[in-house]
């Protein structure tokens, strides 16, 4: 199990720096050959890292016959000699330098996150800032107002909040068809969106391969434009929304990407809008949402508890 | 009315940089105070950090005449709204600007499914 945890903390590091100190020395394609060989050779080496330490562990849990307690006691015991020089200097230091890796590793992931979401934030508020002053400030909307052929309507954060209409939309829509489109703006901002959508968008940038987050970035982008709809279809009605949502989209010439993240899939939307989920659908999705959420919690907790974890990384 | 709304001191922030952007050449606080009474209750002081904002954040260049400044604007208007429209058409990659589109450009089937749906909507009104 020891052998285990050495082999995931290598595949993390190699995962963190390989990357970066690869791409500098193939960059330049001098000697092509030997760079397909490295790269191979880095991922090989994660990968079977990273599958030979779920089979050590795998089968250390099935030679104590499931007792995970057991194994992790064990697993720490011999770490733990290790580092102090029971088996020789070279493993000492080769543990030495492997949770100095494991550690930078973590710490370069923590900074990289830090720069995208500050970035984002900086381009967000100096976006929110520019439309301001390029706009009019509309008193009677609450909002600034854009000379564009385009029939834009977006939220953006910043101090303050600014919500952004063009010419286009404004004549397009009514009185209360620019009202609820304002309203779902306006619940974007005030259950600051931005900012859940800014943290998801800025792991699934630094860590692509987790489908989690990638996944996780697109989806909650739909279900957040959900969420505002249906904020503003409580105030302005279903239909109204339904109505703007198809004014708006028809003449648009937003490209499909720039609203990836945005996740506007509006026929979607506009179904959802126009013939709602049955009651007993949305309970059904209700029970497996919250049993989904139940596994992800209580499973673990549950297995750790059971055996005896808490008294093994006591007794150290 | 220093210190006061947030957002009414964004509005003015806009309200500045138009006569900024209209004055051939630039202009003072005190010229674009003297326009700005013109059209509304403002106090001199409120231009004064206004335009010293705008200024902290790169939209003004300055220069000095007299015990005065003369202040320019760093981009023009046109400029400033490329930026922007930029911005709008592009976001959605890593690392840029966030904005909440309410919605955009539909695909074939979308607009097919579209027409779908307000079809069966009209359909039931009817029934």
């Amino acid at each position: 199990m020891s052998l285990a945890v050495c082999l995931l903390g290598y595949g993390f590091a190699v995962a963190v720096f390989a990357p970066d100190v690869l791409l500098r020395a193939t960059h330049s394609g001098c000697a092509p050959r030997m760079g397909i060989r490295l790269w191979v050779l880095a991922i090989g080496s994660v990968l079977v890292a990273w599958i030979a330490a779920v089979v050590l562990a795998a089968i250390d849990l099935l030679l104590a016959r499931g007792d995970l307690g057991q194994v992790l006691a064990g697993c720490v015991a011999i770490l733990h000699a290790a580092v102090t020089g029971a088996h020789g200097t070279p493993v000492q230091v080769g543990l030495a330098a492997l949770a100095v890796l494991v550690v930078a590793g973590l710490v370069v992931l923590a900074a990289r996150l830090g720069g995208a979401l500050d970035r984002t934030r900086r381009h967000t508020h100096r976006h929110a800032d520019a439309a301001r002053l390029v706009g009019r400030w509309d008193h009677a909307l609450g909002a600034v107002v854009v000379d564009a052929p385009d029939r834009l309507a977006y939220a953006v954060a910043g101090r303050p909040h600014t919500i952004v209409l063009s010419r286009a939309t404004v004549d397009a829509l009514d009185e209360p068809h620019l009202q609820a489109v304002l309203a779902h703006e306006r619940a974007h901002l005030a259950g600051r969106h931005h900012l859940l959508l800014a943290i998801i968008r800025a792991l699934a940038a630094t860590m692509p391969r987790i489908t989690l987050f990638t996944a996780g970035n697109r989806e909650l982008s739909r279900l957040l434009e959900m969420r505002a709809d249906d904020a503003a279809a409580r105030e302005h009605g279903r239909r109204t929304l339904a109505e703007a949502l198809l004014v708006l989209s028809t003449g648009s010439t937003l490209p499909p990407r720039a609203l990836a993240a945005a996740g506007t899939a509006v026929a979607d939307r506009a179904e959802r809008l126009m013939f709602p989920p049955a009651p007993e659908q949305v309970r059904a999705t209700r029970l497996r949402l919250g049993l989904a959420a139940i596994a992800l919690l209580i499973g673990p907790l549950l297995a750790l508890a059971q055996s005896g974890l808490c008294d093994a990384v006591i007794s150290i | 009315m220093v210190g006061g709304d947030v957002r009414g001191f964004g509005e003015l922030e806009g309200v500045v940089m138009q006569h900024l952007w209209a004055a051939e050449g630039g202009a003072t606080v005190r010229e674009v105070y003297e326009q700005m009474r013109q059209d509304r209750q403002i106090a001199y002081t409120t231009v004064l950090s206004t335009i010293h904002n705008l200024h902290r954040k790169g939209r003004l260049t300055r220069e000095r005449e007299g015990k005065a400044h003369r202040y320019r604007a760093t981009a023009s208007r046109a400029e400033y709204s490329a930026t922007v429209m930029r911005e709008v058409l592009s976001s959605g990659g890593d690392s840029e600007a966030i904005l909440s589109h309410f919605v955009g450009q539909m695909s074939e089937e979308e607009s097919q499914r579209l027409q779908e749906l307000l079809r069966r909507q009209a359909g039931e009104a009817r029934a």
